[in-house]
């Protein structure tokens, strides 16, 4: 888009462009930086006047010491359980509503497509309260179904594998009725192997956003023995608020960050193309 | 629910438009007993956790309800929720108004940000996966994470970006304890935040720019500041106004960063120092589960989601005009 020249002007223009991205880079991973370095300090040192920036001697002991202020290992094992669980309904009830919307023709289903759109019209705090009485009513409060059945739902993967699924040729679908296969079992055999991308695109974003989610766990998830991580940090979070304890914080919020990290790792063409696609937010 | 899905995006008018090629099928009933079957699992969901508590919210507003008491026996009481906390409840009026600068001044900014760092990401650079990964950094990191991460950044004895002003001779700032800088400090914990997702937005925007018109522009001797102006940003348009208005949707919606650096110690309701930080999802979060003033908090629900629901309509109007 750009061609690179080699006159003086372009040089200047190359040399901007890359302090603006050295200063951008440095913006966005110093906070990081500082949290790792700072997790690895003594009380001590993180209470010293100027703070050092670097800690003398790197006290990993720090992330075992969190593990006995919060149950954190606990609360790694609720998260995944919740987000595991979360995404799993949300790719099988996205993909098989889907396939129907797709594939099917049956009386109502406009109606009830435009009741799915309008569905992705509405935030969430706007339900927030009527949702909790739902779920107090069926006893989900402390219970991690309170929090994983409510989610398991997404009008936009409904709406996501619909599209995808429109373009699975119907030739595909009419070979396997010659066959003799069951309307579930094309569902199961043939539309799910070829939406693998879709389905990726679905479950990463989605991974990300769940096993970072915080008000809904915080109003379910009450007794310390279901905490998911985010719940775990708000504790150490309330737990000191004072510098004392600042290093046992970081430790704890750096390990937060490491399952969406290494999940970006594997899945970063279908995070990104997730957001691109709709501007979801977190 | 997990996620907040803008029912505007210019793909989804696109699909919306787009005729569904209709089966030919002679076992018509059998199928569509199949699709009914499919369906329901995700209808009954949304009926259950969507679109049933959307009224119940509105029918909640215009009662008194603390959560407890069975819902027959809710009072009715009109319009009075709405009059309380538009005519005698400051803090709420206070949070509607954060809400806004908050809004506007963190959307403002990643609106300028994030385009100049999709410029960079996408002009020809070193090590371009390296610089993408560093940029969504933010975007993956619990946004209550953040929120404490900076609160101890921004902390006015031992925080490192008072360590980094000092380098300058400028004076220790309190940042987040004080009424005057604590919004701000909020807004740039939520431009960090959220850099990532414009740059994501604006890349998948800058790469459905056709190369010709570059390429027409080159031949025609146009500079890169020209193209930019008369190619770039014109082709932008759409995109832009997509990325402002769902920005503005979510940053509506603020909590978790304002909780994470606002909750907790002295301040137990958050939204300090002084309610200078408090926002409306905050103190519609206080109203109900620590107040359990049900029907004022269903009503600042429904006022706000009011103002989303205008917004999405303009948007709607907008991209339709586009086509």
């Amino acid at each position: 888009m750009i061609r690179t020249q080699t006159s003086p002007i372009g040089m200047l223009g190359r040399t901007l462009k890359y302090l603006a991205l050295a200063l951008l880079g440095l913006w966005m991973v110093l906070p990081f930086f500082w949290m790792i370095s700072a997790s690895l300090m003594t009380s001590q040192e993180i209470q010293r006047l100027p703070p050092p920036f670097l800690p003398a001697v790197a006290q990993f002991q720090n992330y075992v010491e969190v593990a006995k202020v919060v149950p954190m290992a606990r609360a790694y094992a609720n998260s995944l359980l919740v987000t595991i669980f979360s995404v799993a309904g949300i790719l099988f009830t996205s993909s098989l509503c889907g396939f129907a919307f797709a594939k099917y023709q049956f009386p109502g289903r406009d109606v009830i497509f435009l009741l799915i759109l309008a569905s992705m019209m509405i935030p969430f705090f706007v339900i927030l309260i009527p949702v909790f009485y739902i779920v107090k009513q069926f006893g989900w409060i402390n219970n991690y179904a309170g929090v994983v059945v409510p989610g398991m739902v997404s009008a936009y993967g409904i709406f996501l594998m619909r599209q995808f699924i429109q373009d699975i040729p119907d030739e595909l679908l009419d070979a396997a009725r010659i066959d003799g296969a069951s309307e579930f079992r094309i569902y199961w055999q043939i539309i799910i192997p070829l939406s693998g991308a879709a389905l990726a695109t679905l479950g990463s974003f989605n991974f990300v956003t769940i096993w970072n989610s915080f008000l809904w766990p915080l109003l379910i998830l009450q007794s310390r023995d279901l905490w998911t991580v985010p719940l775990a940090l708000n504790s150490l979070r309330t737990f000191g608020a004072e510098a004392r304890v600042l290093n046992l914080q970081m430790a704890g919020t750096a390990l937060s960050v490491i399952p969406a990290l290494i999940g970006f790792l594997f899945l970063q063409r279908y995070f990104v193309r997730g957001i691109s696609l709709t501007g979801l937010k977190g | 629910m997990a996620d907040r899905p803008s029912a505007t995006s210019p793909v989804l008018a696109r699909e919306v438009a787009r005729p569904i090629p209709q089966p030919r099928s002679r076992l018509g009933r059998h199928r569509a007993l199949w699709a009914y079957i499919f369906i329901s699992p995700a209808i009954l969901a949304l009926l259950l956790f969507a679109l049933g508590p959307i009224l119940f919210t509105f029918w909640v507003s215009v009662h008194d309800w603390n959560l407890i008491a069975p819902i027959p026996d809710m009072p009715f009481v009109g319009l009075e929720n709405y009059r309380y906390i538009l005519t005698k409840d400051a803090t709420f009026q206070q949070a509607l108004r954060n809400t806004f600068i908050f809004t506007i001044l963190g959307v403002g900014a990643n609106t300028v940000l994030g385009l100049l760092g999709a410029l960079l990401l996408n002009s020809p650079i070193r090590a371009r996966a390296i610089w993408r990964s560093i940029f969504f950094l933010p975007i993956l990191t619990a946004p209550l994470a953040l929120g404490m991460m900076w609160t101890a950044l921004l902390n006015k004895n031992y925080g490192l970006v008072n360590e980094i002003l000092g380098v300058f001779h400028i004076p220790p700032q309190p940042f987040l304890s004080n009424p005057d800088q604590a919004l701000p400090s909020i807004i740039l914990i939520a431009i960090y935040q959220y850099v990532g997702y414009y740059i994501i937005l604006y890349t998948a925007g800058l790469q459905g720019i056709p190369q010709e018109y570059y390429d027409a522009a080159a031949v025609d001797g146009a500079n890169k500041w020209q193209t930019f102006w008369s190619i770039t940003l014109p082709l932008l348009r759409p995109v832009l106004l997509f990325i402002i208005v769902t920005n503005t949707i979510g940053a509506l919606q603020v909590f978790d960063i304002v909780f994470a650096a606002t909750t907790g110690g002295a301040e137990t309701s958050g939204g300090g120092p002084a309610g200078s930080t408090m926002v409306v999802v905050l103190h519609m979060y206080n109203t109900a589960f620590k107040f359990f003033r049900m029907g004022r908090a269903t009503a600042m629900a429904t006022i706000l989601f009011a103002i989303i629901f205008i917004i999405t309509l303009i948007q709607l109007r907008l991209l339709r005009q586009r086509e």
